[in-house]
């Protein structure tokens, strides 16, 4: 019992990075209508910008964190600017805008390994090592971080989306971009929010991956974990992405502990092929019929 | 016996009725007209007759045997096809290849004959493109064959699609606002033409419009409809005298045209 | 330069063209995005080179089983995913070819994660150029029969396709396992090249590549893909005393093609020259065919 309780805390507590990483995906899905598969290379930039911060420059946690976070927020909208933003004014296939986001994570990934190096970089230790104890639970001071952090910085997310104007705007154009153009909402000036917002997300589970494992220009692979979720969720739905990653954080170290870690990531795949089969619109996502 | 027949068709989106209980029975050789205001579930029944859309209730019946738990490429191949309202067109490929795909099932060989260029292959592909040449010269789009499609003027857009499903040599045509778009001498030329196919591939043609001229002097047969109901069935005469149809549709007709 | 290194870019280029003919027919022809196909090709190299290696087996004989396991797990991937739509159908794909990573990095019989040395050479650059004017022939055969045709429609306008008779699943499913078959024989002749397997060659990366050289070679042209296949393959060899840079220059450049020439070199169209040679041999073929019949 002391086991599962120990993987369930440790799955919810990894899980809400995975959720940061897909809630920012899925955020710009559901204006964009496609897989921003650059995601990762924010995410890395990310974890590179909290490693300077803070074991180069040795600044305190709270400004590294806010270095991670803006820092990535600018690079998903300069990206957008340079990668997508001519595409979107051409009215490009979506096949192109996925191919352009391939090309720039190529780009991120290898100006990564050509400028600082391939080699993993440790980050310093931020948070002591030793656990909280409660009963016979030892739970990780870093991993209680982790989910405070994520979950802070969803519920601000949240506060974004449904209590100002720029929120109701997001909403509006995710449920109709045309419409929503048409009735006057700048979907520029929304584009460029939602890429600033779920490129400020990958910066903070980014330098918190950094601090949980260490970082190397291929940490990136990890948004992998954020499209099964989404998907798990349904694309496009936030509060899906949000529990497709817990669920996803805790079937993965459910598996860790009780079967291999090494089939840890294997069975992430195969829920992943199971629920397309099975529920292709995810738990909270709607199918709708082709209109002709 | 009817060649199209619809037995209370129901189609509900959520809670939305968008078409609820129609019946409809199309003779063969007819040209049957849909019409009805916007959001009256016109294209809805033929999303429904064509297996884009699943029936929520009731039966469609083609030659006798039920139609609505097929797939739509099976229905096209018991001999229904349509055309878009807002045309799909195989927009990169020339006019010439739009028909030439379409004529695909009046032959029958294998990937394996495609392969090895087999007599079988040799002698298909040779079937296929007498066909749409001859298609090409009937609809008078010879001198566009090698236009690629999107690059086609409205008009003949449109004519492109009906020629492209002519090409599957159906015994149902469904036309969705074929005339939309058009000005009055290309919708006087569309209507000879539609008469013209009807004579000449022994078709039987349902046609959604909102030309109330096209469509009085085309049609034998009318169903109005509103609201997802039937409002009104007879020959055209019977409809433009109708004072229930007047009130729902002629009324508001002036304003629409 | 010597021969022998413009050799061994030939082969490789050669190598991933034949993956890129398959995944040309899935992509440019039917419309269809994946991110798996180095799934694809992880399979027939495992399997082609266990054929050689293990079974004794011919290696063309070998390569064909390879190319076969891959059509038949791509007819399984596409009877379970090839309902999807867009993103999602590329999820599944991407899902696929990382799951065959990780599944062959547990697979001890084949060396797991640290791979499977010495496996015999017996690909050449001849017989790549063969295989490759094979699978070239076939592809062409295939785009200009009403199979080919009826993959475009597909490509250009699924609904339209379904209401002119077209079982589009079927076309799908058909074009999917192709692309499959010439993926796996691509990897049974790397396999056979390189003579060491492990299941990180074939990691997401190679499948974007795969894919990137359709588009720079243009959507819909098999004379684009050979030209994207050897240029880039060529270009980061070529590039190879700039080190760690020409990856970067790689992505640049990708990205720059989208948004400047997204139809690619080639713009689904195809070289005269080909459509000459094309006359050519369909005028020797004619007479060919009269004496069979």
């Amino acid at each position: 019992m002391t086991t599962f309780l120990q993987q369930l805390i440790n799955g919810i507590s990894i899980g809400s990075v995975y959720a940061l990483m897909a809630v920012g995906y899925s955020l710009v899905y559901s204006i964009m209508n496609f897989s921003n598969f650059a995601h990762g290379g924010v995410i890395m930039i990310g974890a590179y910008l909290g490693f300077f911060a803070l074991a180069i420059w040795q600044l305190p946690f709270p400004i590294a964190f806010f270095i991670a976070a803006v820092g990535s927020g600018i690079l998903a909208i300069v990206l957008e600017r340079i990668a997508y933003n001519p595409l979107r004014k051409r009215n490009a296939p979506f096949l192109y805008f996925i191919i352009s986001a391939m090309g720039a994570s190529i780009f991120l990934e290898n100006i990564v390994i050509a400028t600082i190096g391939p080699n993993f970089k440790t980050y310093p230790q931020v948070f002591q090592k030793t656990p909280y104890e409660i009963g016979a639970l030892a739970i990780g001071r870093l991993d209680v971080v982790m989910f405070i952090i994520s979950a802070v910085s969803l519920l601000i997310l949240l506060i974004i989306i449904e209590k100002t104007k720029v929120g109701m705007a997001i909403k509006a154009t995710a449920y109709n971009f045309k419409a929503s153009s048409l009735m006057g909402v700048n979907t520029d000036y929304i584009i460029f929010i939602v890429f600033g917002l779920g490129g400020a997300l990958a910066g903070i589970a980014g330098i918190l991956f950094g601090m949980k494992y260490t970082v190397y220009p291929q940490i990136g692979v990890i948004t992998i974990k954020a499209f099964i979720a989404a998907v798990f969720g349904g694309l496009g739905s936030l509060s899906g992405a949000v529990i497709g990653a817990i669920s996803l954080g805790i079937i993965e170290t459910m598996t860790a502990g009780y079967i291999s870690s090494q089939l840890r990531d294997l069975i992430a795949f195969a829920l992943l092929i199971f629920i397309l089969v099975v529920r292709p619109m995810g738990i909270m996502g709607k199918m709708n019929e082709d209109k002709a | 016996m009817s060649l199209l027949e619809l037995k209370d068709v129901t189609k509900q989106f959520g809670g939305l009725t968008a078409v609820g209980n129609v019946n409809l029975k199309v003779e063969e050789n007819m040209i049957y007209g849909l019409i009805g205001p916007n959001g009256a579930g016109k294209t809805t029944i033929f999303n429904l007759i064509t297996g884009i859309y699943k029936t929520t209730n009731g039966e469609i019946y083609f030659n006798d045997s039920r139609i609505d738990d097929l797939k739509s490429f099976q229905i096209a191949d018991v001999g229904v096809t349509r055309t878009f309202q807002n045309i799909r067109l195989f927009k990169n490929l020339t006019t010439y290849e739009n028909i030439l795909t379409a004529c695909h099932f009046n032959t029958e060989y294998s990937m394996l004959d495609a392969v090895f260029r087999s007599k079988k292959y040799v002698k298909g592909e040779k079937l296929l493109h007498e066909q749409a040449v001859e298609l090409l010269e009937i609809m008078g789009l010879e001198n566009r064959k090698d236009v690629v499609a999107e690059n086609l003027p409205y008009g003949l857009q449109r004519r492109l699609e009906i020629a492209r499903a002519l090409a599957l040599r159906p015994k149902l045509l469904l036309l969705d606002e074929p005339a939309a778009g058009m000005n009055p001498e290309e919708t006087l030329q569309l209507l000879d033409l539609i008469r013209k196919a009807r004579d000449q591939f022994k078709l039987t043609i349902l046609v959604i419009e909102h030309h109330m001229d096209l469509i009085m002097n085309l049609c034998d047969k009318i169903t109005v409809l509103n609201f997802g109901k039937e409002l009104a069935e007879g020959v055209p005469d019977d409809i433009q005298n109708n004072p229930h149809v007047i009130e729902a549709y002629l009324g508001e007709g002036d304003a629409e045209c | 330069m010597s021969w022998y290194y413009i050799e061994g870019i030939l082969i490789l280029s050669g190598i991933n063209l034949v993956a890129v003919l398959g995944l040309s027919l899935l992509t440019g022809f039917t419309g269809l995005f994946s991110f798996g196909h180095a799934g694809f090709m992880a399979i027939g190299a495992y399997a082609a080179a266990f054929a050689t290696m293990k079974l004794g087996m011919n290696f063309y004989v070998a390569l064909l089983f390879g190319g076969l396991m891959a059509g038949i797990i791509g007819y399984v991937l596409g009877k379970l995913t090839l309902n999807l739509k867009g993103d999602y159908f590329i999820i599944a794909t991407l899902g696929f070819g990382e799951a065959m990573r990780l599944i062959l990095d547990n697979i001890q019989y084949f060396g797991g994660a640290r791979g499977w040395p010495g496996i015999a050479n017996y690909t050449n650059l001849t017989n790549v150029v063969i295989i490759n004017v094979i699978g070239i022939i076939i592809l062409v055969n295939i785009i200009n029969s009403k199979h080919g045709r009826n993959m475009k429609a597909i490509r250009e306008e699924e609904m339209a396709s379904n209401i002119i008779g077209i079982d589009v699943f079927k076309y799908k499913l058909k074009s999917l396992m192709i692309s499959a078959v010439y993926a796996g024989i691509s990897g049974g002749l790397l396999a056979h090249y390189i003579g060491f397997l492990q299941p990180k060659m074939f990691q997401l990366i190679k499948s974007t590549e795969l894919t990137i050289i359709v588009i720079f070679g243009g959507l819909g042209s098999v004379t684009g893909s050979v030209v994207g296949a050897i240029v880039l393959t060529a270009l980061p060899e070529v590039l190879r005393n700039v080190k760690e840079w020409r990856l970067v220059l790689y992505g640049a450049t990708v990205v720059f093609i989208m948004i400047t020439r997204p139809q690619g070199l080639m713009g689904g169209k195809e070289f005269r020259v080909i459509h000459i040679i094309k006359r050519i041999v369909s005028k020797l073929k004619a007479p060919l065919n009269k004496e069979v019949s």
